[in-house]
């Protein structure tokens, strides 16, 4: 054969492989993920978190990380569409329900991003998502805890964090617990003592729905509601709902806030001298590096729900690692919100891998048939399952949450420890609260 | 009975630098007949100035006054010089629009320039502290020093405007321009000086809220609306009027507590899941409405 004819049959033989090869092994080169947080306003905080948690997730996804024990760790790219990156694409949702449907748009029809990661507050989540399954694009949020935004039956929705049914319930057999003894470092403290509740949540969908599940939950667990009130994160003033809470005169006091209305809430309670036994915040605003650095030691005390706490680092080996490289590139801990963002961005990589295609489609196959085990996670949950059936479709069923207490430790420095669930709690719990 | 006293305090305290908001919005109608809706971003100016100047130099934010009323009496200047002026020559319409597109400006300067997240003063000689009257009624010590400062720079400005020739000028150009013309005061002077004393009580007012009240470039309007309803309620015009209209929009912004009071006294369960914390302003816009309707000339009012 003479050079010209070699050349010629070489080119047949790579035009025959060209069409036999699927398209989407090198046609896919990145897969582009939206991720809608608030990156700026009143939960810009938070935002900071978040993002900082999803970087790192796909920065681990992306390359080889030998000091990692996770899977994504292990391999540079999805492997099985041909090592394709994870590529984030950042929005600002400003904690804006409207702008957060707009920019999901913008994201599905401009960017053509293969699926979205988001947003944090539970109402623009519910806006995102419901933009979401009118294109088929699929969902995953790592952050929102209204109950309701799985209740809706949507099929291109899923969510990793346990919700705020779950955490609600935590709170109320904290209580019962510490009445019968079980938590560590108190003795049996009499209900009367701890009867009356007061709860002051803030009034967007998560908020509004904490207030509501604190209601049923006293109910059934036969404990005093005696004042409930929702007001606006954005206030730039509480002392009229800290007056009405302080009226009340409970034994605890109840928070679902945000970062900025978080320590304004705190401070407050501390200019009108309020002094219930126990305070305890939901998650999101109380957790928060701002709120710890803000109010300093006046937090000693304070009990918040979590999903993650440093202490699980030390705990729990995968953890530990994830948490040096946050800090690393932070300065911060893991938190709550960096850990679930962390998982939900996670919990993308491997629906990814399984599905070995961006079709919608295929990627919605995956992730209601996934199953990433406990041990491959930095959050101290059984793993990540989406529920299929039933009235929470979309659900994760093998999540779990913790409370934590603000302590201070032999250093003198600020941390939170496990107190609940009892059996992980990682020092005796200081009750009743000391007072500002 | 602590419940009551708390509120009642909490009322007064507001009450008094809530007049002292309205006091240049009262001033700039009185004067010159103009509706200043940007008046709540004048506030919003005040309170960036108290805030950066005391990052910025390590002082206390309540030392920060004088610099917020400087940069408000100048601005107050600036913006009758380079904007109001001109707008004085054209229709009512004009006017109204004019200060409107003046708020937009501003507001959007201020996200421009300083982002949309709150911020909030944490440090300072008083922040964070308080102390009890006895009965249970606690006073937070920055409110107390914000409201007596209030009182304080409410008193001088009625001085200026009762006792002094500059004031018997303006009163004059405020009664009536022409004939205050005919008389040889510079009414265009007295226009600007109203402006300038106008806009620097609320930069006042603005520094001294930043010490319990955080900032946003959106905050402003919530302050526009009650400063609207305190001009109404004291009468367009009427400086001691503002100050009393002040105190009773405070009053009407504690409604919640007096809610809460008879809740707990009289022991009913169902006024317990009454949501007043939530409608707290709406009293204070419904009042608006009210005057509006009942004695649209307000409790002291001589101008409409």
């Amino acid at each position: 054969m003479n050079r010209k004819a070699q050349i010629f049959v070489s080119l047949g033989i790579l035009a025959v492989f060209s069409l036999l090869t699927p398209y989407q092994a090198f046609a896919v080169k990145e897969i582009k993920i939206g991720v809608i947080y608030p990156l700026t306003g009143g939960a810009a905080a938070a935002g900071r978190e978040l993002r900082a948690g999803a970087e790192l997730a796909a920065e681990i996804a992306n390359k080889i990380m030998a000091g990692v024990d996770m899977d994504m760790a292990k391999k540079a790219g999805i492997q099985s569409l041909g090592g394709a990156k994870i590529k984030l694409i950042f929005k600002d949702h400003e904690g804006n329900p409207t702008l957060g449907a707009d920019l999901a748009k913008k994201l599905i029809l401009d960017d053509k991003v293969h699926g979205i990661l988001g947003c944090y507050h539970s109402s623009v989540t519910k806006t995102v998502s419901a933009v979401c399954e009118q294109y088929g694009i699929p969902m995953i949020n790592g952050s929102s805890t209204s109950p309701a935004l799985t209740k809706r039956g949507f099929k291109w929705f899923w969510r990793t964090t346990p919700h705020d049914k779950w955490f609600t319930k935590d709170l109320f057999e904290f209580l019962t617990g510490l009445t019968k003894g079980k938590v560590r470092g108190v003795k049996a403290v009499p209900k009367e003592e701890i009867l009356n509740l007061a709860s002051a949540c803030e009034k967007t969908e998560w908020g509004s729905h904490v207030s509501q599940l604190i209601q049923e939950f006293a109910k059934k667990y036969d404990f005093r509601l005696k004042k409930s009130l929702l007001y606006a994160s954005k206030s730039a003033d509480l002392s009229s709902e800290v007056r009405s809470l302080k009226a009340a005169r409970p034994d605890v006091m109840l928070f679902a806030s945000y970062t900025s209305d978080a320590i304004l809430m705190v401070k407050t309670l501390k200019a009108q001298k309020a002094r219930p036994k126990i305070i305890w915040g939901m998650d999101a605003g109380f957790e928060k590096p701002e709120f710890r650095k803000t109010l300093g030691d006046d937090i000693v005390g304070i009990l918040t729900r979590t999903v993650f706490l440093p202490k699980v680092a030390q705990l729990k080996k995968v953890a530990g690692q994830v948490n040096a490289l946050y800090k690393e590139r932070t300065g911060n801990d893991l938190g709550g919100a960096s850990a679930r963002a962390f998982t939900g961005l996670q919990t993308w990589v491997h629906v990814l891998e399984k599905a070995g295609s961006t079709k919608p489609e295929a990627i919605q196959r995956a992730a209601n048939s996934i199953e990433i085990p406990g041990d491959q996670l930095v959050v101290p949950w059984a793993g990540v399952k989406f529920s299929t059936t039933g009235d929470e479709i979309g659900q994760n069923v093998l999540g779990s949450g913790l409370i934590g207490q603000y302590q201070k430790d032999a250093s003198g420095s600020l941390v939170l420890e496990i107190v609940y669930p009892f059996e992980l709690a990682s020092a005796d719990m200081i009750y009743p609260f000391k007072g500002f | 009975m602590d419940i009551i006293l708390s509120s009642l305090m909490a009322a007064m305290l507001i009450g008094m630098v809530l007049s002292l908001v309205a006091l240049g919005l009262n001033i700039i109608f009185g004067v010159m007949d103009i509706v200043n809706f940007a008046h709540g971003e004048f506030l919003m100016i005040g309170m960036y100035t108290g805030l950066l100047t005391a990052q910025a130099t390590g002082m206390d934010p309540l030392l920060t006054l004088p610099v917020a009323g400087c940069v408000g009496f100048l601005l107050g200047l600036l913006c009758y010089g380079a904007f109001v002026r001109f707008l004085l020559r054209g229709p009512m319409l004009a006017q109204l629009l004019g200060t409107f597109g003046l708020m937009v400006f501003l507001r959007n300067l201020a996200l421009l320039l300083f982002g949309s997240e709150d911020r909030a003063i944490h440090h300072g000689l008083l922040v964070g502290k308080s102390f009890e009257l006895g009965f249970g009624v606690i006073v937070p010590a920055t409110k107390l020093a914000a409201a007596l400062l209030s009182v304080f720079a409410f008193g001088s400005v009625w001085l200026l405007m009762n006792r002094t020739r500059t004031g018997k000028g303006l009163l004059a150009t405020a009664l009536n321009a022409q004939g205050a013309r005919y008389m040889g005061i510079p009414t265009e002077r007295m226009n600007a000086l109203a402006w300038g004393i106008g806009v620097g009580s609320v930069t006042v007012a603005g520094a001294l809220l930043v010490n319990f009240w955080s900032v946003n470039p959106y905050v402003g309007l919530l302050f526009t609306m009650i400063a609207f309803t305190i001009v109404a309620l004291g009468g367009f015009g009427s400086v001691p009027g503002a100050f009393f209209a002040g105190l009773i929009v405070g009053l009407i912004t504690e409604i919640p507590g007096f809610w809460d009071f008879l809740t707990f006294t009289l022991n009913l369960d169902w006024m317990s899941r009454v949501p007043m914390t939530s409608f707290k302003y709406t009293w204070v816009y419904l009042a608006y409405f009210v005057i509006m309707v009942v004695r649209p000339r307000g409790l002291f009012g001589w101008k409409l």
